[in-house]
């Protein structure tokens, strides 16, 4: 009965955060701009005007697909916050993004098909850090059960800061943010229009909006976890990891692609793999 | 309660003239005025856009841009003319090039005038419009939120008063793009209404106990010609039309073929009918000042 409990109280529970926490985005990042910002609660207020709006399709089969996107991404939120097996959740994971990529081609217009072709560039570039992250946390804790990794006696960040910084520097990808917001962006950069999210109008498109909330959440719940020791800690610290991203958002311009990609490749092999390596070498 | 209000997020083309607006507008999202506090989101993409902010005079080459803008976005809508240029063609309005105002290729909601318009007056305009936009949202929830408001039923002889003053009212802006205000459906008189009721078929749209669309439709041999769409200026652009023609098609089974027909001009009528899947198929003369558009659909094909 507790897990449905769990899943129940995660369902509902990590929109809200994770709609306030890019409600939070907004703001600082308006004051960062010296703007006063828009209201905290206006990412709901965005998602519940989408959903008054007429839906416009080019492919009425574009919307199943985003519907996938959401559920596949729920549910991997579920398997996460429940404690399960972390290498699902990155496969689950994998397969919602494939959804929403498909959703894309789908929509078959030249900004979505830019779009999701860069999205899957950028799934080539954070997926490798992720896999890696995974097997790190294996070799500390022996288990790939994330009840057993967050109940591990020290915190991973003492095994784990290569891998931690290699997940920090793809961490604007799957925000969506600057440097990396190749695919789609919040902001007004329109030389790709919206990119993926180009033909995706109404109901659909808060579909997305939400999906996203939950990714972000599931996103930190992964910082998270090399800090799980003391939660206190972890909740902060993973929230400064947000406030990083958001700075280096309002610091840098986008970059092209084949630096996105060649970057993060090459942090995943430093950081990264020489954690590994060194975990490897080193004696317990 | 709507939450377009909380959230409009805007479009903006400069379709031509000297930019001073198109200038102003970006002020506004600047630092100074801040429209992002009110929630609003500069988007650049038609789909995801409620308000279309629309800067200078359009000119000939510019008015298909602003029809595909316009087109593209989901209702609710909302239309602002910033700047005189946009309101009227200000100081262009006798360039060769220049057709005038936005309103004269689409419907606009709020004109700002000013030259260069300020970003006060902008943001004034854009509050404006969104009560607008609440009262389109109204409607809009009241004809495609159905409830039982809106009824599609054939209709009787007894209609035919109401229908022709709807007709009247419908074809004035057809009339004023002719610039002919002798088109039959103009002056036909009720008698004459009366009497295609023996052999056109006739569908209404009623939404509280008012008719507001209607359209007839005739079997020739397979072609099942329809004719005289008209919606209520008020209650344009909700879809009330594609139900309409979507609901006279299904009248008539039998058909192999349907076939419409419009003035070359009405490029809203035409686009309209293509996107029901209707191709031009032959084009005739009519008077000097109109050529008639006919459109075909094959009944077996096209349906989704
Ligand atoms: S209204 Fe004035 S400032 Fe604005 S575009 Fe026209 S001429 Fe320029």
């Amino acid at each position: 009965m507790n897990i449905f409990l769990n899943i129940l109280l995660y369902v509902v529970l990590a929109p809200l955060a994770g709609g306030l926490l890019s409600g939070l985005d907004r703001k600082i990042t308006a004051r960062m701009q010296s703007r006063i910002g828009p209201p905290i609660l206006q990412p709901f207020f965005d998602v519940l005007k989408l959903i008054q709006k007429e839906s416009l399709v080019v492919r009425r089969s574009q919307n199943f697909y985003i519907g996938f996107f959401l559920i596949l991404v729920i549910f991997t939120g579920a398997l996460f916050f429940t404690g399960k097996d972390i290498l699902l959740v990155i496969f689950a994971f994998t397969l919602a993004g494939i959804f929403f990529v498909l959703a894309g081609f789908k929509a078959s217009s030249p900004y979505s098909f830019i779009g999701a072709q860069r999205e899957l560039l950028q799934m080539m570039a954070y997926e490798p850090i992720i896999i890696l992250s995974a097997v790190a946390m294996y070799m500390v804790t022996r288990s790939f059960y994330i009840s057993d990794i967050v109940s591990f006696s020290r915190p991973l960040i003492y095994y784990l800061p290569g891998v931690l910084f290699g997940l920090l520097y793809i961490l604007a990808m799957k925000f969506r943010k600057s440097p990396f917001d190749l695919s789609t962006s919040h902001h007004a950069h329109q030389e790709l229009v919206k990119g993926i999210t180009t033909e995706f109008s109404g109901r659909s498109l808060a579909m997305i909006e939400v999906a996203h909330w939950y990714e972000n959440m599931l996103v930190l719940g992964f910082i998270y976890l090399f800090f799980a020791r003391s939660p206190l800690a972890g909740v902060v610290l993973s929230l400064l990891a947000y406030f990083l991203v958001i700075l280096i958002d309002n610091t840098f311009a986008r970059v092209k692609w084949q630096l996105a990609l060649l970057s993060s490749w090459l942090m995943t092999l430093i950081f990264g793999f020489g954690n590994i390596l060194i975990l490897f070498i080193l004696p317990k | 309660m709507s939450y377009l209000k909380r959230s409009p997020w805007v479009i903006h083309y400069d379709a031509s003239s000297c930019n001073g607006c198109d200038i102003e507008v970006l002020a506004c999202l600047t630092p100074v005025y801040d429209l992002e506090r009110f929630g609003i989101i500069n988007t650049g993409n038609p789909k995801h856009a409620d308000i279309f902010l629309v800067t200078g005079s359009v000119n000939e080459q510019n008015k298909e841009v602003i029809q595909n803008i316009y087109n593209q976005m989901p209702e609710p809508k909302v239309v602002l003319a910033l700047g005189i240029c946009a309101t009227s063609g200000g100081v262009f309005r006798e360039c060769y090039n220049v057709s005038g105002g936005v309103d004269k290729i689409i419907p606009v909601d709020v004109y700002v005038p000013g030259c260069a318009v300020r970003p006060e007056a902008i943001i004034d305009g854009v509050i404006r419009g969104l009560k607008i936009l609440e009262e389109k949202h109204k409607k809009f929830q009241a004809i495609s939120g159905g409830k039982g408001e809106l009824t599609i039923a054939q209709a009787g002889i007894q209609d035919a008063g109401d229908i022709l003053e709807l007709q009247k009212l419908a074809y004035q802006s057809e009339a004023e793009l002719y610039n002919d205000f002798s088109l039959s459906p103009l002056t036909q008189t009720l008698e004459q209404l009366e009497d295609d009721f023996k052999n056109k078929f006739f569908l209404k749209s009623v939404m509280h106990d008012k008719i507001i669309g209607s359209v007839r439709a005739f079997m020739e041999g397979d072609t099942c010609h329809i004719g005289r769409l008209i919606v209520h200026p008020s209650y344009q652009n909700y879809g009330l039309g594609r139900k309409l023609m979507r609901e006279i098609e299904a009248y008539f089974p039998q058909a192999g073929r349907f076939e419409v027909f419009t003035g070359h001009k009405s490029r809203r009528n035409i686009y309209f009918h293509q996107r029901l899947g209707y191709k031009i198929f032959k084009r005739e003369r009519v008077s000097e000042l109109r050529d008639r558009v006919f459109m075909e659909k094959f009944a077996n094909k096209d349906r989704k």
